[in-house]
């Protein structure tokens, strides 16, 4: 954990983690980070607990869900088509490849059952869900629909749904109506060509020019701010990711820009961009979304990938430091309830059910 | 689920949203104010509770706020409470004829939906008369508005649509574009609306006038009689409405001889036809029959469900077969419109607002027949016929016996025009279902329904003024 609760996942096994200048060390009993001339206090963030409990099936509940600290994710089924077909994104880290008959899809009982343990022990307030590609036109949101209205049923907690981008808008609006509080459909490059190249499965069966039509629906339906899509820094030129940042700052997307680390043992091998090239990609994400008034607040409890409030203290030194009332009010459990309650009321508000099953009641 | 998401700024959408509770809130305090007001001379108190709980339900069915059938159900709840009548008065009234009518016609419908003989006949009347773009297009009128003197006009249209959606588009009509579709989807919901008003059974509207008048004054109307009365207007109608079609939307097609698949392929699926049509056909058949020779003795319900006994016991339809088509909602909403049209009545409210009100004009029946059918043509297009039927007729009969005017020429007044709404897709199923298929706009629909609905109007006054007398029938005393 950074300063400012700031929850980071750290690299050490990776190749390219022995040429890294930082280090983490632990010095009279704390721990800091540091490149060898300075250092900053860290700390480590706690095993939680449930970890250790089991479903009623006996399947373990970390085998089920991944802690991020803020967000717990739950990846119910563990397959991607693009393996399938010999066409998965050339930078995955092969989470998803569970080819043919592998991987076993976690019942709604037993997601719920995770969801309960979670919540009870108070590790996680929100709950991201992840899904594959898969042939279905709904981009999976149909698959993900069980477990998001049954994690809504029981429990009072903000839901978050990453899906593949839908063939047709109508799937974005239920996506919205069934209970996820927030969406991304993660573009991850913004470049044409390279998108073309790197993600051969993306470009062929979903298409560049879906992921942003998508994405924009998302933005006119779900509240300002909660709609992300991920471009991935280090996989395209720093300029072509701030063009990709201006398009989806512009249509009301909060761009995550993870920063590309290169797996072991996969085939797409570039070398991490260095910190200088960096930090004025993250500086015009900073301004881009400030100048675009979208709130970024949300996304920061749903990425332990770099948002635009990280950066924040880059940009603007007056109150880089300081989190306001608001976001320390939201960090609070019941602040929490609260982004729970606006965001009930605001579906309440906003979702109409097409049927109108009495009102004609005595037409004639 | 099918959902929309509603993306306007969030404080307007609160805005409306809360206009609910203030509307009710509203009404509260208006209908309290009512009921606690001094009376005004003449009226009773009971009269004057009448009256609030009238005011009430009126802007209730106008507006729509509370589906018609739970405002009757409040009406009823009310009517004992405020002591204008008493319960077993008020529960009694539900039991009316008119009611029991209405479930039989209901069951009726269902059965002869459910054995597949309305499509049949439907799919071969189509298939032998309409080979020209022209004859397919008055087939499908003709067709419509036949079918509606014989079931409710909802069940015709919504039985038709689904046919001529696919003949729309096997003949690569395109929505809200072609002139031939835009006549094909008018032909269905005019067919259905003028041939709805032509018997007690194209809708359950004329039953619940027959029911208002026989409970405020005694009288009744016969299955024949009525539509002896109204079957000129109906055929003129549906030349008059024909004609300004083929004026409106001149036909855009060459030939139909796609459609002429479609059907035969649809009428080789019916297969050939099955014994419960036979039934079903002759128990329709025998029940008309008893409507028109027996429909004044034993009364139209209980050869209504006479019929649906016979079916029953013959083992022609289930009950899970027909009780989908048994509308509950309409049936609710008549026992309550008459328990409120006598609650008027009895109560002396009718009476007293009739002398303050409308006395100023006892001196021209004809002026206030027509004035009366204007403002039913006119209403109907805004709320449901039957409350239409519901809010003028305990009104419009009381002022009736003041003006020493037939009363039941006065409920021809209102019961006829209460089923000729063609300008707007709430107006009734038939145009909904219509403007539902995108052939149509709500623009096309009113232009026509406007020329429509003033030509019936005036159709209507000529009727009453020129032909009732020569069948005896209708003179204003």
């Amino acid at each position: 954990m950074l300063p400012q609760n700031t929850p980071a996942n750290v690299a050490c096994s990776e190749l390219f983690t022995e040429v890294s200048p930082y280090a983490v060390k632990k010095e009279d009993g704390r721990y800091i980070i540091t490149d060898g001339t300075g250092s900053v206090p860290v700390s480590l963030v706690p095993r939680p607990k449930y970890y250790g409990l089991k479903t009623s099936t006996g399947i373990p509940f970390s085998k089920i869900s991944a802690f991020h600290g803020s967000y717990t994710v739950i990846t119910p089924s563990p397959r991607c088509d693009f393996f399938d077909r010999g066409i998965e994104c050339r930078y995955c880290a092969g989470n998803f490849d569970v080819k043919d008959s592998g991987g076993r899809v976690y019942s709604v009982e037993e997601v719920l059952e995770t969801v309960d343990a979670i919540l009870k022990e108070g590790a996680s307030g929100i709950i991201y869900l992840s899904t594959g590609f898969s042939q279905a036109p709904d981009g999976g949101i149909e698959f993900l629909k069980p477990y998001i209205k049954a994690i809504k049923k029981h429990h009072n907690c903000l839901v978050a749904v990453e899906t593949l981008p839908p063939k047709e808008d109508r799937w974005i609006d239920e996506t919205y109506a069934i209970g996820a509080d927030s969406v991304l459909y993660n573009l991850e490059i913004f470049d044409k060509e390279l998108f073309e190249f790197l993600c051969p499965g993306r470009e062929k069966l979903i298409g560049r020019r879906r992921y942003m039509d998508a994405l924009e629906r998302a933005a006119r339906i779900f509240p300002n701010g909660t709609v992300a899509s991920h471009l991935i820094v280090g996989l395209e030129p720093p300029g072509s990711t701030c063009m990709g940042i201006d398009f989806l700052t512009g249509i009301g997307v909060v761009p995550i820009l993870p920063i590309y680390r290169p797996s072991t043992g996969r085939a797409l091998r570039i070398e991490p961009l260095t910190t200088e090239i960096i930090i004025p990609v993250y500086k015009h994400l900073y301004r881009a979304v400030k100048k675009n008034r979208i709130n970024f607040n949300w996304v920061r409890d749903l990425s332990m990938v770099t948002t635009p409030l990280e950066v924040r203290g880059l940009v603007d030194e007056r109150d880089g430091t300081k989190k306001s009332i608001v976001e320390n009010f939201y960090k609070s459990k019941i602040g929490l309830k609260t982004a729970w309650g606006l965001s009930t009321l605001r579906r309440k508000l906003r979702v109409k059910d097409s049927r109108d099953p009495s009102d004609s009641s005595g037409q004639s | 689920m099918s959902v929309e998401i509603d993306t306007r700024p969030l404080w307007i959408i609160l805005a409306l949203k809360s206009l609910r509770p203030i509307f009710f809130l509203l009404l509260a305090i208006l209908f309290w104010y009512f009921i606690k007001m001094p009376s005004p001379e003449g009226l009773t108190a009971a009269g004057q509770n009448a009256i609030a709980v009238f005011l009430i339900c009126l802007i209730l069915w106008v507006s729509n706020m509370i589906p018609l059938a739970i405002t009757s159900i409040f009406a009823i709840i009310l009517v004992p409470l405020l002591g204008i009548l008493t319960k077993k008065e008020t529960y009694s009234l539900f039991g009316n004829e008119a009611v029991f009518f209405i479930l039989g016609a209901f069951i009726l419908a269902g059965a002869v939906m459910h054995s597949g003989l309305s499509n049949r006949i439907a799919l071969n009347v189509i298939k032998r008369y309409g080979y020209s773009p022209k004859r397919l297009l008055l087939c499908v009128f003709l067709l419509a508005a036949a079918l509606s003197f014989f079931m409710s006009e909802h069940a015709v249209a919504a039985m038709l649509f689904p046919m001529l959606l696919e003949l729309a588009k096997s003949l690569k009509l395109r929505p809200g574009k072609s002139n031939y579709g835009k006549f094909l989807f008018h032909a269905l919901s005019w067919g259905c609306i003028v041939g709805g008003v032509a018997t007690f059974l194209g809708g359950a509207r004329v039953p619940l006038a027959m029911g208002i008048l026989k409970e405020t004054t005694g009288e009744t109307i016969g299955f024949l009689d009525y539509t002896v009365a109204v079957l000129p207007l109906v055929f003129i109608l549906l030349a008059v409405g024909f004609m300004i079609l083929t004026v409106l939307y001149p036909i855009d097609v060459a030939g139909v001889d796609n459609a002429g698949e479609v059907i035969a392929k649809r009428l080789k699926e019916l297969g050939k036809v099955s014994f419960s049509e036979y039934a079903v056909g002759m128990v329709l058949l025998l029940t008309i029959v008893g409507w028109i020779s027996l429909g004044r003795t034993l009364g139209l319900a209980a050869v209504a469900l006479g019929s649906v006994v016979i079916l029953f016991v013959l083992r022609i339809v289930r009950w899970k077969d027909v009780e989908d088509y048994v509308n509950w909602g309409i049936i609710l909403m008549y026992g309550g419109a008459i328990t409120l049209g006598s609650a008027l009545d009895k109560s002396g409210a009718a009476a007293w607002l009739i002398k303050g009100v409308i006395g100023r004009w006892s001196g021209a029946p004809w002026t206030i027949f027509a004035l009366v059918s204007l403002l039913t043509i006119f209403l109907t297009e805004a709320m449901s016929h039957a409350a239409v039927i519901a809010v003028l007729l305990p009104v419009v009969i009381g002022m009736a016996g003041k003006m020493s005017v037939d009363p039941v020429v006065m409920t021809y007044s209102v019961a006829t025009p209460a089923g000729l709404a063609f300008m707007l897709p709430m107006s009734t199923p038939a145009n909904g279902i219509a403007v539902s298929s995108n052939y149509i706009t709500v623009r096309d629909m009113i232009k026509g329904g406007l020329i429509m609905a003033i030509i019936s109007w005036v159709l209507f006054n000529l009727m009453a003024a020129f032909y009732w007398p020569l069948i005896g029938f209708g003179r204003l005393r």
